[in-house]
């Protein structure tokens, strides 16, 4: 295997391309969700598909791997043509798609999770076929190497849901790259890892890259794109309206062909907090997570948190939210000692928490707007025999539609039919309704648009104005610059620093992020 | 070898004690524990039990369970459930007696335990092309077939008890594996058709283990849409699982009309619950996705044992359902503890 970082890749282009998207066109009901893409992917390069939540980017990565047929347009395919392909077909031409939930089996091993689907695609997809237990083995242990897990055998056999999300997602790499994968798309491969982790998966991509593999990103982080390089292809309402090298392209520029608006990356934090303190946490600790934690929240105040994944941050999260509460320490409001034991006691003491999984923790998505939005009030709306007065709480979730910009006036429509921005938007309305005085942010941003991050941070910008107090529980360092007052940073379980927000910027965090355990406790000793 | 080196990630990921997690990789010890206990209390309290002819017995009552609890998990591991096997099972060997006896008196026992077990994957398929084209949960389609079946069967083919089997089938359910003279001069026989759960548990095991279909199995238990994501056939799948399921149930339905030596129609529909009770028991969850063969079975021998051994210790016989409800709920409050302790 050659350690081929920063050698000079093929450019590909006097090749002919891997494959090519030829005006593609799809419609599902009245949606015309892709109107005429066409677009050329060649061995060994890098693609960056850009663009907000709702221009198509999900539809074309499913033609590509043949999860949905094209209406009209036509798919060449190492140079021939295809009017629509089957998963089997695109799994066999070299198509992986790494998706954004990973798609991985949780309960079977890592060995099988990895390479199964090798001897699925062999089969031609055919199941009455004997299990090649040999062949799994060398396949994983293959594949797993080259994303960097270990292939001892006890690692081979673990059960996926019993792995942190960052393996799981290399996981579920080592698997699009163990069928001879020939192109890997990776639906927002980096939402969920820190950036220590980010690094090891560019390690991953220039490592493809250079075995002629090419790679596809579909991301909203545009600080990333430039770090891996390669090529952009814009979408913008089921359109693709730009496609070029991405030095060609500055990130300003970038946002407005994807929002058809200009976005500036200025800092929203305007106000000022107050002087009064409104939380405090004292020695909080829960074994092994975090240990020691204090600090303090004023009136009016927006406080960062950041740190790797593992450094304790959200287990801070979740123990002031009492979802996991913290077992030593005290939390004081507004001067006044406080237990929070479970969610309904931060609730009644007007802590709100907006998780980072909105999907898996937060929202009901089959059900309404309106019914997502009165979740956390419904006790309050109801009268004495318990029926919701539902005229009431129909008022309250227009006026929190209203106030948070939703892009539809329809309170009744699903949740699930919202786009990730605007489902966020919903979950933040849920917990104003219970008027918080303190909450927490957890990721508010993660897989959002640039529209609807801008639409989030006015928000909150308003909501410290109006003097209530946030914490914001974020990698993304930009996010934390231009909307809080002060950055902790958290490490190994304890708050290793502590920034005014004007005066530092993504360096000096990153740094205090990744300060090891051993130099912390040498300083420690010192 | 590598051109990375990722953070030194374990290659295992700690955090919990050995027991624990040898528990909820192999929920089955649990099944095992309890049944060792059960039959250790058991033969202090009551020597006999520890006799060659009690034993005997126990592996005799087994076997029909143990079939249809063979097709019970291997649904439960693919996310499903099935209630009607008990139907699949009246139906085809009440049918298969009428035919014998009726009109083909002279055909081979092989050829009717092969007839029946067509029969019976032919009833599943039906579950299985209803459960995949009308996507409704697999419980609520079996509880309609359930119905359908038996209510086919009793409408149109019989409802008379057949008190005198065609003698290819009496003897069939007589052949000995071997005998031999209990200390009261009793003649315990150990029923050849005893070898057929042991074969039918080695087979699924080998299905489940060593194909492709085995896996895929898994795979849909873990996750349908993703599963069918990564190019499985659900189709293929569901056929083949409510199928064999269905031969397992034609096959028991024989065998419990042979061991019997007289074929009910009213008989073996309201047992369904006891046979998933095993296999739960036996450490698969009711959410799919887990669960062993050798669980399976100590599953149906931990109810077995219950059934039989309550009466040997002076327990009464309405205190089965006591127990086993008692068992059925520390076990599962157990699995989840040990989930817990996972996460």
């Amino acid at each position: 295997m050659s350690h081929a970082s920063h050698t000079p890749l093929p450019t590909g282009a006097q090749a002919r391309p891997f494959l090519e998207l030829r005006n593609i066109h799809k419609r599902f009901g009245g949606v015309h969700a892709l109107r005429g893409v066409s677009f050329s992917i060649a061995a060994g390069e890098a693609y960056h598909l850009l663009g907000e939540n709702g221009c198509g980017k999900s539809t074309v990565i499913k033609i590509m791997s043949g999860a949905h047929a094209p209406d009209e347009g036509e798919i060449v395919l190492e140079g021939r043509s295809f009017r629509a392909l089957n998963p089997i077909q695109s799994l066999a031409a070299g198509i992986e798609t790494v998706y954004q939930d990973l798609s991985l089996l949780p309960n079977l091993t890592v060995a099988e999770n990895v390479a199964l689907n090798e001897q699925l695609v062999a089969s031609g997809g055919r199941l009455a076929r004997l299990f090649d237990r040999a062949r799994l083995k060398r396949t994983a242990e293959a594949a797993l190497d080259v994303v960097g897990l270990p292939t001892a055998p006890a690692y081979l056999s673990t059960i996926v849901s019993d792995l942190p999300l960052a393996q799981r997602q290399l996981v579920a790499i080592a698997r699009a790259i163990a069928t001879r994968a020939k192109m890997v798309i990776m639906d927002e491969p980096t939402t969920s890892l820190t950036r220590r982790e980010v690094d090891n998966l560019i390690a991953v991509v220039e490592r493809l890259r250079s075995e002629g593999v090419a790679v596809l990103f579909v991301t909203h982080k545009l600080d990333e794109c430039y770090r891996i390089g390669g090529h952009a292809i814009v979408f913008r309402d089921g359109q693709c309206v730009a496609q070029g090298p991405l030095a060609d392209y500055s990130k300003h520029r970038l946002t407005e062909l994807m929002t058809g608006r200009t976005i500036d990356s200025k800092r929203y934090r305007t106000g000022a907090p107050r002087a009064e303190e409104l939380f405090a946490a004292d020695g909080l600790s829960l074994p092994p997570s975090f240990a020691n934690v204090s600090f303090s929240v004023r009136h009016g105040e927006i406080l960062g948190i950041t740190g790797l994944a593992d450094s304790g941050r959200n287990e801070l999260a979740t123990a002031i939210a009492g979802v996991t509460p913290a077992s030593v320490g005290r939390i004081r409001i507004d001067g006044k000692v406080e237990r929070i034991g479970h969610p309904a006691h931060a609730i009644r003491l007007g802590i709100g928490y907006v998780p980072e999984d909105r999907l898996g923790e937060g929202l009901f998505l089959d059900k309404s707007i309106f019914e997502n939005e009165i979740a956390l009030v419904v006790s309050d709306l109801a009268n004495a025999v318990g029926i919701v007065d539902k005229t009431k709480g129909r008022a309250l979730a227009g006026k929190i539609a209203q106030d948070m910009h939703l892009n539809t006036r329809d309170i009744d429509l699903p949740v699930g039919a919202l786009s990730g921005g605007n489902q966020q938007r919903v979950l933040i309305g849920r917990w104003l309704s219970i008027n918080p005085r303190l909450l927490l942010l957890h990721g508010p941003t993660v897989g959002v648009d640039v529209g609807s991050k801008d639409t989030i941070y006015r928000l909150v910008q308003q909501l410290a104005e109006a003097g209530m107090g946030l914490v914001i529980i974020s990698d993304d360092l930009p996010e934390l610059l231009q909307n809080c007052d002060r950055i902790l940073v958290m490490n190994a379980g304890s708050i290793v620093a502590e920034f005014d927000a004007r005066a530092t910027d993504e360096e000096q965090l990153y740094q205090a992020m990744l300060t090891s355990r051993s130099d912390l406790a040498t300083e420690a000793a010192r | 070898m590598s051109a990375l080196h990722l953070h030194d990630i374990p290659a295992k990921p700690s955090r919990r004690s050995a027991f624990i997690d040898l528990v909820s990789r192999r929920p089955e010890i649990i099944t095992l524990a309890i049944l060792l206990a059960i039959c250790v209390a058991v033969s202090i309290i009551n020597p006999a039990f520890l006799q060659p002819s009690s034993l005997v017995d126990i592996g005799r009552a087994s076997v029909v369970m143990g079939l249809f609890a063979l097709g019970v998990f291997i649904i439960l591991a693919a996310g499903g459930i099935d209630v009607s096997f008990t139907a699949i099972a009246a139906f085809t060997m009440y049918s298969m007696t009428l035919l014998v006896k009726d009109h083909v008196p002279d055909m081979p026992i092989a050829l009717v335990l092969l007839l029946a077990m067509a029969g019976g994957a032919l009833l599943g398929v039906v579950n299985g092309l209803l459960v995949h084209h009308l996507r409704v949960p697999s419980l609520i389609v079996t509880i309609g077939t359930q119905y359908l079946f038996r209510g086919i069967l009793l409408a149109f083919i019989g409802t008379v008890w057949i008190m005198s089997l065609p003698p290819q089938m009496g003897a069939f359910g007589r052949m000995p594996l071997f005998q031999f003279e209990s200390g009261d001069g009793r003649t315990i026989t150990l029923p050849f058709y005893f070898l057929v759960l042991p074969a039918a548990a080695l087979l699924t095991w080998w299905i489940l283990n060593r194909t492709l279909m085995g896996r895929a199995i898994f795979a849909l238990g873990g996750n349908a849409s993703v599963a069918e994501r990564l190019g499985y056939s659900l189709k293929t799948i569901h056929i083949f699982l409510f199928a064999y399921a269905g031969a397992l149930a034609g096959l028991a339905g024989i065998i419990h009309t042979a061991a019997n030596r007289q074929a009910n129609p009213f008989d073996l529909v309201g047992s369904e619950i006891n046979v998933i009770a095993a296999v739960v028991l036996g450490g698969a969850r009711i959410t799919g996705g887990t669960g062993s063969v050798i669980g399976t079975l100590l599953g149906v021998l931990l109810i077995v044992v219950v059934n039989s051994v309550l009466v040997m210790v002076g327990i009464p016989s309405t205190w089965q359902r006591v127990v086993v409800g008692t068992f059925i709920l520390l076990a599962a409050g157990f699995f989840v503890f040990c989930q817990k302790k996972n996460g």
